[in-house]
């Protein structure tokens, strides 16, 4: 493979939409060669750029009424339609399975937001909460320390140098699950993160920034991991953070044998 | 049975339909009518709906609103051609958006072409996988890929 079919793959990678075996041929590319690299980067930039500044909205409370209404005299009308075509009763059937399965994903999205958000808030607590079961600022032994207490080794990186100190971390329960809940530090703020490997459809159901009780919470995947962050840290810092998460991740993307 | 099934396929994306039509129509009051509008043809289409899962319903939803946001949009052009050259007057921020934050890259976005500026929407805002979006707007993967490129090629300019 030459250079540009490498560069085209960069986004095709970052979206998630590469073969795996197409994945690792393209990390030990960016590996060697510094301007995909560089392409990588800034196209990283540019998804950060659109998270902080191209908002996904909500739709307005006066338009969900006026569609619920709508539906209700709608669905009179229809009646009749129903009727003559209860041959599509099967697919009908289809249909209100695939809204069953609809609500329960955006449902468990939104529990795991709020489970996210507690357990920031609990670990904040005075007294009773606790922040860090490991108390670090060395990522070689954060790391370690999750080592036989979960299936999966998180990343652990110390972004003191760009502001972002890492605190310790600690053993966390969220949707059903033990997880590492890595802590981190920014001035007087806290920012915790938790991650576990990657759900089956990453596209989940929760919007990838939302403010909940004045905390930030940001929503994020990478080939590997399902990542939150909760934090009162103003929003554009936050997503500076994820940002670095990011990039480092990508940069420490496993490296062929 | 036919309020679950209206509830199971549109309500849960509203936010989605919404967001979508309002980076089309970059109007608030066009985005409002035309989600409504599109959710009035659901009702009357949904035996159209033939998937099984939910970003099925997701999709085809969303391919309808968009439809709608065209048709919105070529009514509009045919009536008076000036509402294109004043959309700075009709275009306000969004309500989410945070002031503090330089607008340039969503005034980038805001001048892509409609079917830039709708990959773009649904790959990074709503997270849909490149064969969502081509079924949403009608074309093959190649294309979708190939808009994004040329999208997000067009938006980097902006941030440099």
């Amino acid at each position: 493979m030459t250079h540009p079919d490498f560069e085209a793959q960069v986004d095709l990678y970052l979206d998630g939409e590469l073969a795996p075996s197409d994945a690792r041929e393209l990390e030990v590319h960016l590996v060697q060669c510094a301007e995909c690299t560089r392409f990588r980067d800034k196209r990283l930039a540019l998804r950060a750029a659109i998270k902080a500044q191209i908002p996904a909205l909500r739709a307005p409370e006066a338009l969900r009424r006026r569609i619920q209404t709508q539906r209700r005299s709608g669905a009179r009308f229809r009646t009749t339609v129903v009727w003559r075509t209860l041959a599509l009763a099967a697919s009908v059937a289809v249909v209100a399975f695939g809204g069953w399965q609809l609500g329960v994903q955006r449902g468990r999205g939104e529990t795991l937001a709020s489970e996210v958000l507690t357990s920031h808030i609990r670990s904040l607590m005075p007294g009773g909460g606790h922040l860090t079961d490991v108390q670090s600022s060395d990522q070689h032994t954060v790391k370690p320390w999750f080592n036989g207490k979960l299936d999966y080794s998180p990343p652990v990186y110390d972004f003191a140098g760009r502001g972002y100190p890492l605190l310790g971390g600690r053993l966390d329960y969220i949707g059903g699950r033990s997880v590492a809940a890595l802590v981190y530090g920014r001035r007087q703020h806290v920012i915790n993160v938790v991650l576990w490997p990657r759900d089956r459809d990453p596209r989940a159901s929760a919007p990838a920034a939302q403010t909940r009780q004045g905390y930030h919470v940001l929503r994020w995947a990478t080939p590997e991991y399902s990542y939150w962050a909760v934090s009162d840290l103003g929003l554009s810092e936050l997503q500076d953070f994820e940002r670095l998460l990011l990039q480092a991740d990508s940069a420490a993307a496993p490296q062929p044998r | 049975m036919e309020r679950e099934r209206f509830e199971a396929i549109v309500l849960p994306h509203l936010d989605g339909a919404y967001t979508l039509a309002r980076y089309l129509t970059r109007n608030d009051a066009d985005a409002q009518d035309i989600v409504q509008d599109a959710s009035l043809r659901a009702l009357k289409y949904g035996d159209g709906f033939r998937g099984s899962t939910a970003a099925d319903a997701r999709a085809w939803f969303l391919a309808i609103v968009r439809n709608t946001a065209y048709t919105w949009r070529q009514r509009q052009t045919n009536a008076a051609l000036v509402t294109e050259f004043n959309e700075d007057l009709h275009s306000d921020a969004g309500a989410a958006h945070d002031p503090a934050i330089a607008m340039d890259l969503r005034q980038a976005l805001d001048q892509l072409p409609l079917e830039f500026r709708e990959v773009i929407v649904l790959r990074e805002l709503e997270g849909l996988s490149y064969k969502e979006i081509s079924e949403v707007t009608d074309v093959p993967v190649g294309t979708v890929m190939s808009r994004l490129a040329r999208a997000r090629k067009r938006l980097q300019k902006a941030l440099t």
